[in-house]
């Protein structure tokens, strides 16, 4: 897509402005996608693993193409229709197990190792190459957790064919057209391509309009306007607008939580500012940011979740945070992975958005620095929707692997404060085993479909249905248990996640075995995002139910004021039983809140 | 400041530099005796402590390695003020990395505690062949400004431990029970350069 190679604006465009507009962008070629395949198979739909191996080439590039396609998208293709199918690259290098000792590795660290740098980049292709063959045999992964953040194909730029293909490209950049941040490539190769990004959202603006949305082909191209930000998301995976409108503003507010909106005063100063040097060595927090964005319903969901744990020890971790949180902490969060254990706001009864939860565990997961468990961190944090103006100081501290406490203050000079803090929970956590029990339910999962009470249980008998609490024997008669492969829970109920409105929390279930690897995973979140968007479309006023039947699932949605409940059932599955089995899982929620949800004592709104 | 009680000194350390320099792996090598190829960046600052144990006293180190990148270097002075000692990192491989280590150093001559000892710290010397930044050089610059300097390298450990135990011999020397005594050495000169700073403290 590079201003040189003129191609015509194809597809439908679909954005505000007039043909003028249109006519302008046929010169700086935005539009160049796959006009060739008029009608693919109905199934592409939501397959987002599967693409075009040839996709988004413009004509004038068929010659490179064709080396291209025995170099970089190696293996994997089938043939489908007399097409040629295969696995795109990018998605490849999503789903791939990153090797820690791999060359592309060592090229993504290069950014904050000096002595890591040149070396490393010619090497990057061929590990490209290993990435996609290792994905050959089975092109799974049992965990997500094996996902290394990081920028990758630093090598590439706008001319690489490669880096043409990629199926999402987030781009952060100046309103002088400076790039700033960029999923694949080097900023500074992009600067062109910025330019022209630029020029785009300024020739518009010059008619007192603004570009929301081009539709080229398959390809969508979205821009954000932040002040002197501009954030563009150039992807072919059939996410809604709104979704990815959602995204970049969650990339924004990764921004925001590093360098605070007064950045925009350096750009008052000189507008032709470079910011790339103000966000060194943060690739990694942008990179697994947009990761989130494939296996994180958070990200569209605008909740958070909790780790499911017994009442009684969530409550018992929850006093010692209120403990330290009425001394004058902002907030203070335990939280295991991406999960909250429990969280307080200290005496000024500040609130904590879902979404700064969100970007918060992000940046401390992603940043290996916070890691290091002889060391403690403390570093200036925004919390965007809290103020997105004022740095906070942030004390972190992983007590394991997967369990860290966040204490936030407005004071800078309250590290020795929040030490004594962090040693006092530390304490109780340990004596009330709370550590243990935390590890505990992250090895046990959360709520698995299988478990699902055949009949809704009577309110006064709640307590036999614990969830990952040892279980009374009796339990065992009420549950299937034993179910075939493909159909996980009872009448094919195969996920589901439920959102409480008033917690602002999501509970997700555990994914059975027909939905394991990460690629299936991100296709059902893809999916729930898709029924989201179209649940909370502006205009058309809010509906109540859906029910969509595809190849891949039966889909059923239902929104009322006090919840969402998306679930997944197998294909075949019956709709009135999904009907019933969705008023079962609801039940089911009610009656383990105490242990999935973080209730009562201190939510974070007031 | 360092604290004496019996024999016992607390002192506060910061590492200063420009990113990519090493800091942490120094910081990492000194106190576990590991060293990592691919050390991530440092977010705000991280926070380690290690004891020391020389003949006349015990050292504990509250050390503060700080980030390299431009974002945080406005909040510097939340982690020196008040330090005993500082190390400023360069990296012999880049120029760049010794000028920025430069203005560290005048940072620290006009913001920091007067009676702060001052080390200057080539790192990467594993890395001969790519040095840009001579020997000669670095110690020159240290001399005129009354830093202690010595080349180390995190990777192979060569002269990381001295660089931490000459910092505490120095701490020790520096902080008898008649605090004003302290003034020593080499440091006579430069003290009288930085009471014209006093002023902007």
């Amino acid at each position: 897509m590079s201003s040189n190679s003129a191609s015509s604006t194809s597809g439908d465009d679909d954005f505000v402005d007039s043909n003028s507009v249109e006519d302008r962008l046929a010169t700086v070629a935005l539009a160049d996608t796959v006009e060739e395949f008029s009608s693919p198979p109905p199934n592409l739909e939501s397959q987002d693993g599967i693409g075009f191996a040839s996709a988004s080439e413009g004509e004038d590039e068929d010659a490179e193409n064709d080396e291209d396609e025995g170099g970089v998208a190696v293996g994997e293709g089938f043939v489908r229709g007399g097409v040629v199918w295969g696995r795109t690259v990018s998605e490849i290098e999503v789903d791939a197990p990153g090797s820690p000792s791999s060359s592309g590795y060592a090229g993504e660290r290069g950014s904050s190792g000096a002595s890591s740098g040149e070396v490393e980049i010619d090497e990057v292709g061929n590990d490209e190459i290993k990435d996609l063959r290792n994905n050959d045999g089975e092109g799974v992964l049992d965990s997500q957790a094996s996902w290394v953040p990081g920028k990758r194909h630093v090598d590439e730029d706008d001319a690489s064919v490669s880096w043409r293909k990629r199926k999402k490209h987030f781009f952060i950049l100046s309103n002088s057209g400076k790039p700033i941040y960029s999923r694949y490539g080097d900023e500074h190769k992009l600067a062109g391509f910025s330019a022209t990004l630029q020029a785009i959202i300024s020739f518009v603006e010059n008619g007192g309009d603004r570009v929301k949305l081009i539709r080229a082909g398959k390809h969508q191209v979205v821009f954000l306007v932040k002040g002197p930000i501009y954030l563009v998301c150039i992807s072919c995976t059939e996410e809604p607008y709104e979704s990815l409108k959602g995204q970049l503003e969650f990339m924004y507010g990764q921004m925001i939580l590093i360098l605070t909106k007064s950045v925009n005063k350096c750009f008052e100063k000189n507008s032709k500012f470079d910011m790339t040097s103000l966000l060194g060595g943060t690739d990694a927090v942008f990179s697994s940011l947009i990761h989130s964005f494939s296996c994180n319903p958070a990200t569209f969901l605008h909740a958070y979740t909790c780790l499911p744990l017994a009442y009684a020890t969530r409550q018992a971790a929850g006093a010692i945070l209120q403990d330290v949180a009425d001394s004058g902490v902002l907030f203070a969060i335990l939280m295991c992975k991406h999960k909250v254990v429990v969280s307080l706001v200290g005496a000024q009864k500040a609130s904590l958005h879902p979404d700064d939860v969100l970007l918060l565990a992000n940046f401390v997961m992603s940043s290996e620095s916070f890691r290091q468990v002889t060391s403690e961190s403390f570093s200036p944090i925004c919390l965007p929707r809290f103020n997105p103006m004022a740095f906070l100081h942030a004390y972190v501290h992983y007590f394991d692997a997967d369990t860290y406490l966040v204490l936030l203050s407005t004071s800078s000079g309250a590290f020795y404060h929040l030490k004594d803090c962090r040693m006092r929970i530390e304490t109780v956590l340990l004596k009330s085993n709370v550590l243990s029990e935390i590890q505990r339910s992250l090895l046990d999962g959360g709520m698995h479909v299988e478990d699902l009470p055949v009949d809704p249980l009577p309110r006064s008998s709640a307590i036999s249905s614990h969830l990952n609490l040892p279980k009374p024997v009796t339990d065992s008669p009420e549950r299937f248990r034993d179910t075939c492969d493909g159909i996980a829970g009872p009448s094919g109920l195969w996920h589901f996640i439920y959102r409480s409105i008033f917690l602002d929390q999501y509970v997700s279930s555990e994914f059975p075995a027909s939905i394991s690897s990460p690629r299936q995973q991100k296709r059902l979140y893809r999916a729930y995002q898709k029924l989201y968007a179209s649940m909370h479309e502006r205009g058309i006023g809010p509906h109540k139910t859906q029910f969509k039947r595809d190849e891949n699932y039966v889909l059923l949605c239902w929104v009322t004021q006090d919840f969402e409940l998306y679930a997944a059932f197998d294909p075949l599955a019956d709709k009135a039983l999904a009907i019933k089995t969705c008023n079962r899982v609801c039940q089911w929620v009610k009656d383990v809140e105490n242990e999935i949800f973080l209730l009562g004592a201190s939510p974070f709104s007031w | 400041m360092a604290r004496t009680s019996n024999k016992n000194i607390q002192a506060k350390l910061v590492v200063l530099g420009d990113m990519g320099t090493g800091k942490t792996s120094l910081v990492l090598r000194f106190i576990k005796g590991q060293f990592n190829d691919y050390q991530e960046s440092t977010i705000g600052a991280a926070f380690f402590t290690q004891v020391l144990s020389l003949n006349e006293a015990t050292i504990k180190f509250d050390i503060w390695d700080t980030a390299g990148q431009e974002r945080y270097h406005s909040l510097a002075p939340m982690y020196y003020r008040g330090a005993a000692a500082a190390i400023v990192v360069y990296d012999i491989t880049t120029m760049d990395s010794f000028v920025r280590a430069k203005k560290w150093v005048q940072e620290l001559q006009k913001q920091g505690n007067p009676n702060l000892i001052m080390f200057l710290a080539g790192n990467k010397v594993d890395l001969e062949k790519k040095r840009e930044v001579e020997f000669e050089e670095g110690e020159q610059y240290a001399k005129e400004n009354g830093l202690v300097f010595l080349e180390t390298s995190a990777k192979t450990a060569q002269n990381v431990n001295e660089l931490f135990y000459e910092i505490a011999k120095r701490l020790v020397k520096s902080s008898p029970p008649t605090r004003p005594g302290g003034m020593k050495l080499h440091r006579g000169s430069r003290g009288t350069e930085r009471r014209l700073f006093c002023c902007s403290v």
